[in-house]
């Protein structure tokens, strides 16, 4: 083809009519236009109805190179097959997405082996996100709008301006051909013949002697719809990589806290979180007395709030709305404006929130007045009746170091100790130093009295109390929530409809079309269709017998590939 | 077949090659990596001991030590001294020492800070967001910015003077 093209041939047909360059068969009358291909009695290759495609053309610069590499059908299927490939290596083993907190480097090389740690070596654990993917899916993409306009217009330009009257071998080496003496005038003949072809749904073109029937031609815009619903899902595809178009993180709630969802404005506040277990008996009989729980449902009443004002502002407390309010169950997520809450996993593992204990006068037992201290963010300095009491240290997670100095192991408040200076009436000038624990687990394990006994020389005249479990402010459990952001689904939605109502074109309609003309008492028939080439015989067989021309269907066939 | 197709047939390569650039890159280098040596140091806005507000812009120009720190880690308590000893060395050279605490409330790190004599500007990261966008996994992590902003070396686990020292010296001269 590339060296006809260069050879740069007249593309004059012999009824008058200018063809561009690589055109099969005559865009007018429909005659082949190859020298060779004229002498040939094979059927016609009616892709594109002969027309040029539009990548080809003379002398091609840079330009129409590439436009002519992605508008090949052959470099679209490789693209296709490489990508598949690609997408197949990627489930070897499980993609680092998958998990939510590896370390690559060690993981696969201690899951897998060597297998494993070659294939991380070769960044296939993130195969979905490598450039080499993305650039196939941009290719397919390019291949895709380049491969439709190439065709689609010049297909349009055909169809759109056919002629009615078709060289005579246009029409004896259709694939459906029928040649045979007719009774009366040619133009009576062709008049009548148009009632049943036109019963049978055809739009009928006349043209003296000539007749051109066609029907469905919309069915051949099936591929190209296709075309433009897979784009729309493919750009849907990649947009899920830009950011603010897609999200997925699990975050834990601690019931009764207000939590910042980050990258958001959302904050999410777990009222209660609770959980209902099985029964023994209502247990499958393997998991019977093996102390084994199973939860039956875990739910999160969420409240969602919005930051309005002095969001990004440390030095402020965020001014929060609330938005929406929903119980959260297992497949039954809040959603609100895009973004969905799911319930993913809980821990029963209780936190203590705050506690109000008691100054208390260990001569009298005098209840001296309480105050409220919450373990995460106490105040310096509180003051109960004509006392103050200053706090000097906090240690979250209360441990004694190799020196034998007080340090917190970890930042979380599973051990939380408090150290206050108290002031006030009988009390000595500069103080009295007081440990506290307000756990009495730790009271216990730590020795909260002889500390405080050392501190002082001796039993400390006051102490702290909290005086039953009313004073203590605790968060039972901590629920996980999965918190998702898709604002490219409803495109692959799009996409995919439009896909299926293109294969819906493309399959259960066919285009058809019926030429005849009529020389000197002789008719001559050529049909062509894209498929359902019994269909086609059949109706034309019906059509003639209304003519009084009884013909076999079969015998209409002239041969060639039947698909 | 005149001038206009050629227009349209560039104008479509010249889209296909943008956007497809864009998907490239936003995807391979975007939002889900961490920062590694050589990208920029990502921004953020966080509380201060001193009650203000602070972000890594207010340090353009200046060479930056980002250490990322907790009172219960014992690397990071050991190597405070060498941070602060950096800290009076270099602070009028453009250098600035930065220490963001991980998720610690205000108390617990500014008893630390006032026992340690720490005078370098601690920063409070109680949401661990600053933590999620460096992609901290060890404590003490210690990132370098250069100058123009640009994550000049990744220092993970405890820093001696020594090193501190010709690290800071490198960032300079980078």
């Amino acid at each position: 083809m590339l060296q006809e093209v260069i050879a740069f041939k007249n593309t004059k047909c012999e009824c008058g009519h200018q063809n561009p360059v690589g055109t099969v068969l005559c865009e007018a009358c429909g005659r082949p236009l190859e020298e060779e291909d004229r002498e040939s009695t094979e059927v016609l290759e009616m892709r594109y109805d002969g027309m040029a495609r539009r990548s080809q053309r003379a002398n091609p610069n840079i330009i129409d190179r590439i436009w002519n590499f992605f508008s090949s059908v052959k470099i679209a299927v490789y693209l296709i097959i490489l990508t598949l490939i690609g997408s197949m290596l990627g489930t070897i083993f499980p993609q680092e997405s998958t998990f939510l907190n590896i370390d690559p480097s060690t993981y696969y090389k201690d899951t897998y082996g060597t297998w494993g740690q070659i294939y991380y070596k070769l960044g296939l654990t993130h195969t979905y996100e490598s450039w080499w993917f993305i650039l196939l899916l941009v290719m397919i993409g390019a291949s895709l709008v380049i491969c439709s306009l190439d065709r689609v217009l010049p297909l349009y330009k055909a169809l759109s301006k056919q002629k009615i009257l078709k060289h005579m071998q246009f029409l004896t080496r259709q694939r459906v051909v029928y040649q045979g003496p007719i009774e009366g005038t040619a133009e009576d003949w062709v008049k009548q013949v148009s009632a049943p072809i036109k019963k049978k749904g055809y739009r009928v073109y006349i043209d003296g002697n000539a007749l051109l029937a066609e029907k469905y031609r919309f069915s051949r815009w099936g591929p190209y719809v296709i075309h433009i619903g897979l784009i729309i899902f493919l750009l849907a595809v990649l947009a899920r990589g830009l950011p603010g178009m897609a999200m997925d993180q699990h975050i834990g709630f601690p019931e009764g806290e207000i939590k910042h969802i980050p990258d958001t404005s959302y904050y999410l506040k777990n009222e209660k979180f609770t959980v209902e277990f099985y029964s023994e008996d209502e247990m499958p009989e393997e998991f019977r007395n093996k102390g084994k729980t199973l939860p039956k449902l875990f739910s999160t009443q969420a409240t969602l709030y919005q930051c309005t004002a002095d969001c990004d502002d440390p030095t402020k407390e965020p001014k929060l709305k609330e938005v929406a309010k929903h119980n959260i169950k297992v497949n039954d997520p809040l959603e609100y404006e895009g973004l969905k809450i799911y319930q993913f996993d809980y821990d029963m593992t209780p936190t203590l929130r705050a506690v109000s204990p008691s100054l208390v006068d260990n001569k009298t037992g005098k209840d001296l007045g309480k105050f409220k201290l919450d373990i995460k963010n106490p105040q310096r300095i509180y003051t109960v009746g004509d006392y103050t009491l200053e706090l000097k240290e906090k240690y979250n997670d209360f441990s004694i170091d190799e020196n034998g100095r007080p340090v917190t192991k970890t930042p979380n408040p599973n051990a939380p100790a408090f150290l206050f200076l108290i002031k006030g009436p009988d009390l000595p000038a500069d103080g009295m130093q007081y440990f506290y624990f307000p756990k009495e687990i730790d009271k216990v394990r730590f020795q909260q009295d002889a500390i405080n006994a050392k501190l002082n020389g001796g039993k400390p005249p006051l102490e702290l109390d909290v005086n039953g479990m009313g004073n203590v402010d605790i968060s039972m459990s901590t629920s996980y929530l999965n918190i998702r952001v898709d604002k490219v689904m409803p495109f692959i939605w799009i996409g995919a409809s439009i896909v299926m109502l293109g294969l819906v074109l493309g399959f259960y309609w066919q285009h058809r079309r019926i030429w005849l003309r009529i020389d000197n008492g002789v008719l001559t028939l050529g049909a062509h269709t894209n498929k359902n080439w019994f269909g086609i015989r059949r109706e034309i067989s019906a059509i003639l017998k209304h003519m009084n021309l009884d013909v076999d269907e079969k015998s209409l066939d002239n041969g060639g590939k039947h698909e | 077949m005149g001038k206009s197709r050629k227009k349209i047939q560039i104008i479509i390569l010249l889209l296909i090659v943008a956007l497809g650039g864009y998907a490239i890159v936003s995807q391979v280098w975007g939002s889900g990596g961490k920062p590694t040596e050589g990208s920029k140091a990502p921004d953020f806005e966080l509380l201060g001991l001193d009650g203000k507000a602070h972000n890594l812009d207010e340090y353009k120009g200046k060479a930056i030590v980002l250490n990322f720190w907790g009172t219960w880690c014992g690397p990071c308590v050991k190597e405070m001294p060498a941070l602060q000893a950096q800290w009076e060395k270099w602070k009028d050279k453009d250098v600035v020492v930065v220490g963001i605490n991980a998720g610690e409330d205000k108390m617990a790190v500014e008893n630390f800070v006032n026992n340690m004599n720490i005078s370098f500007p601690v920063l409070l990261d109680p949401n661990k967001e600053a933590i999620a966008k460096y992609g901290i996994s060890p404590l003490p992590t210690t990132f370098f910015v250069s100058k123009d902003g640009k994550i000049n070396k990744i220092h993970l686990g405890q820093l001696d003077l020594a090193t501190l020292d010709k690290q800071i010296e490198e960032l300079v001269k980078s």
